[in-house]
């Protein structure tokens, strides 16, 4: 894995150099202050110190040299860059001071990504994400990133590194040119913004963005902000806010979906899946077809209702699973379905989990609500917050269609080829994986389970999350089902 | 020890006996530890913070943990504990309450790692972990005598070299 740097280059023409990025990425280094961010903390006791009482004078001084600083951080960071795709090797040099050289063996390499925000968009460059994670090590080191290379490099550097495994594909990676394999698998609805409001990640980003503008505002001084503390605001105003406050916020879950998801488009080309997707930033993942395994359809509570979903593909060796395995950002279940159906087949419809499972998740899901009620009726008696036990027989109350959700979600199944586990009810999951990815049998019985004569089986996979489990199955049907859901004949060493 | 819901076969072999005396010893370092921590907590933190049916709550928890880590759990665990190599994988069963039964075909064995604590090495004990591509699907087998876990992880990766699939 470590081979000297001289030789990966061997069959190159002689005299070839490593490559460098395009200069023009010194441009967009220096506009968003990528190396000089780091200063920062250096430059606020700076401030403090000097003194900003010359005004806009010190003020422009400051900017003047920051911007030095980034620009000839940028022009550094350019020039100790290089990068060479070898025939058996990548290699990426970098570093100020101390040097760096990394070395990635083409065979390891899972993924390419090619993404352009806006600014490399402007200036016609692309970063190129090469991801290279080695079996169960799931950290962000395995990523090589190529900043800045012009666009048309950036989409050689994708088709070579990865048109080398299926023998003989031309390396033509154009996007001018379609190649004659290409399959369009899936297509983009802007319909499908619609469900953004129902997905809990998108409602979640304009709510941390309004944290952020308070926490801003609280941290700047006083004399910067304008005094709003008229009179105190009334309750009908409150409640036309938090009227005016949905719509907005539905507004800005739509706006997020369109910018992540916009203009996504699945396509089969040769051995790889392609996925193109983002408005602003143009996101360009492949996978590759064979290290495929299964993949998950994930439905949140909202999306259920309105009947949409998400579909992950579960990649061996894939980092940062999540966000890279996306096949469908957001679309609808039927949609969803037809997809899931082209990576894996379709195991056949689920069994659902015995009674006691039922019980078990109620038990938890009301146990919650039951303790705040017991300590309510203490503190009712005691302190008179009446308010505590009333929180507490809600909570209950709400814990009934949950554990009953839960228990819904439950269930498992074994086809010919592949199989399938489901669960979970705020983000419901459903995993359909093939039988040969199966690397080992996990199974957990606690106490409890034991006397209700259940157990939990998880499938250890070497893909996405690792393990994908069966909750609460019952205890006899545990033998059976791994035989069934497993290739080979190894998993009947289970068998009582 | 079998019990009538066991979902799964157990696996044949048990541990090495001088494993109970391991965990004997793992409890009373645990207990060694509870006893400075509750002794600084009674010295330092004056009456006043602390009332007294707290103080007693805490000594007496200490005194039950230790007494079930030392004089109860190295019995249950190694009742429970099993272990078994057969042609075509390996299979553990650990825990004491929660039971755990994990196995791992031959074929998709990665790394075969024997490691050796300091308590272990007194006890002359190893472990056998066999790792795959999931970081779920570890195989650990717990407290070997040394020279049967150093015989274990020679034949399994030897085997796992023969018998290798795509591994993933």
């Amino acid at each position: 894995m470590t081979e000297p740097a001289v030789d990966v280059g061997g069959d190159r023409a002689p005299g070839d150099r490593p490559l460098r990025a395009s200069p023009r990425v010194v441009l967009v280094h220096t506009a968003t202050f990528r190396q000089a961010r780091q200063l920062v903390p250096v430059l606020i006791p700076v401030a403090a110190l000097v003194g900003l009482d010359d005004g806009l004078l010190t003020v422009v001084v400051m900017a003047v040299v920051v911007t030095a600083l980034s620009l000839a951080a940028s022009v550094l960071s350019w020039w100790r860059f290089g990068y060479a795709d070898g025939q058996t090797a990548v290699v990426v040099t970098r570093g100020l001071l101390a040097r760096s050289v990394r070395t990635v063996p083409n065979d390891r390499i899972r993924g390419v990504e090619v993404e352009a925000p806006p600014l490399h968009r402007l200036l016609g460059l692309v970063r190129v994400r090469i991801d290279a994670a080695a079996g169960s090590v799931g950290a962000n080191e395995e990523e090589l990133v190529i900043d800045g290379v012009p666009r048309a490099e950036g989409d050689r550097l994708r088709a070579r590194l990865l048109a080398r495994r299926p023998a003989g594909a031309p390396a033509t990676g154009d996007d001018a040119r379609p190649e004659p394999a290409e399959e369009e698998i899936a297509r983009f609805d802007p319909r499908w913004l619609l469900y953004a409001p129902l997905v809990g990640s998108y409602l979640v980003v304009p709510l941390a963005a309004v944290g952020t503008l308070f926490r801003l505002v609280q941290e700047l001084p006083d004399a910067v902000v304008p005094d709003v503390t008229g009179p105190e605001p009334s309750p009908h105003l409150l409640v036309i806010g938090l009227v005016a406050a949905v719509p907005l916020l539905a507004l800005t879950a739509v706006v997020g979906a369109a910018v992540v998801t916009w203009g996504y488009r699945l396509v089969r080309r040769g051995g790889s899946l392609v996925a193109v997707r983002g408005l602003l930033t143009r996101r360009h993942t492949e996978l590759e077809v064979d290290r495929i395994r299964g993949g998950t359809l994930s439905e949140g509570l909202g999306m259920r209702w309105a009947r949409a979903a998400r579909v992950n593909a579960l990649v061996t060796g894939l980092g940062q699973a999540n966000r890279r395995g996306q096949l469908l950002p957001l679309g609808p279940r039927a949609e969803a379905l037809r997809l899931l159906g082209r990576l894996v087949e379709d195991p056949g419809p689920l069994t659902g989990h015995p009674r006691a499972a039922l019980r078990r998740r109620l038990a938890r899901a009301l146990a919650a609500g039951l303790l705040v009620t017991a300590v309510g009726a203490w503190t009712a008696a005691a302190l008179g917050w009446w308010w505590v036990p009333v929180a507490g027989v809600v909570l209950t109350v709400l814990g009934v269609p949950m554990g009953i959700g839960r228990y819904r979600a439950l269930g498992h199944a074994a086809g010919p080829r592949s199989f399938s586990v489901r669960s979970g009810w705020l983000v419901r999951e459903q995993a359909v994986l093939q039988r040969r990815a199966v690397v080992g049998w996990q199974v957990r019985q606690s106490v409890l389970q034991r006397r209700a004569g259940l157990a939990t089986v998880v499938a250890c996979v070497g893909a996405g999350s690792g393990g994908y489990a069966a909750v609460d199955m019952a205890a006899g049907e545990v033998p059976g089902f791994t035989a069934a859901a497993s290739s080979g004949t190894w998993a009947g060493t289970l068998a009582p | 020890m079998s019990t009538p819901a066991a979902p799964v076969r157990d696996p044949a072999w048990s541990l090495s006996r001088s494993a109970i005396g391991l965990w004997v010893a793992e409890g009373v370092i645990g207990a060694l530890v509870w006893v400075a921590v509750v002794t600084a907590v009674l010295t330092l933190v004056p009456e006043s913070a602390l009332p007294s049916p707290l103080r007693w709550a805490l000594v007496a928890f200490a005194v039950l943990e230790a007494g079930v880590t030392i004089s109860i759990r190295p019995w249950v665990r190694y009742r429970v504990h099993r272990w078994e190599v057969t042609g075509e994988a390996v299979y553990t069963l650990t825990g004491w309450l929660t039971r755990t039964w994990t196995l791992v075909p031959i074929s998709r064995i990665q790394t075969v790692d024997v490691t050796r604590g300091v308590l272990q090495q007194l006890f002359g004990l190893a472990t056998v972990a066999v790792l795959t591509a999931s970081s779920q699907g570890t195989v650990r087998v717990l407290h070997l005598e040394a020279d049967v876990a150093q015989r274990v992880a020679d034949d399994l990766a030897r085997r796992a070299e023969l018998v290798r699939d795509e591994a993933t």
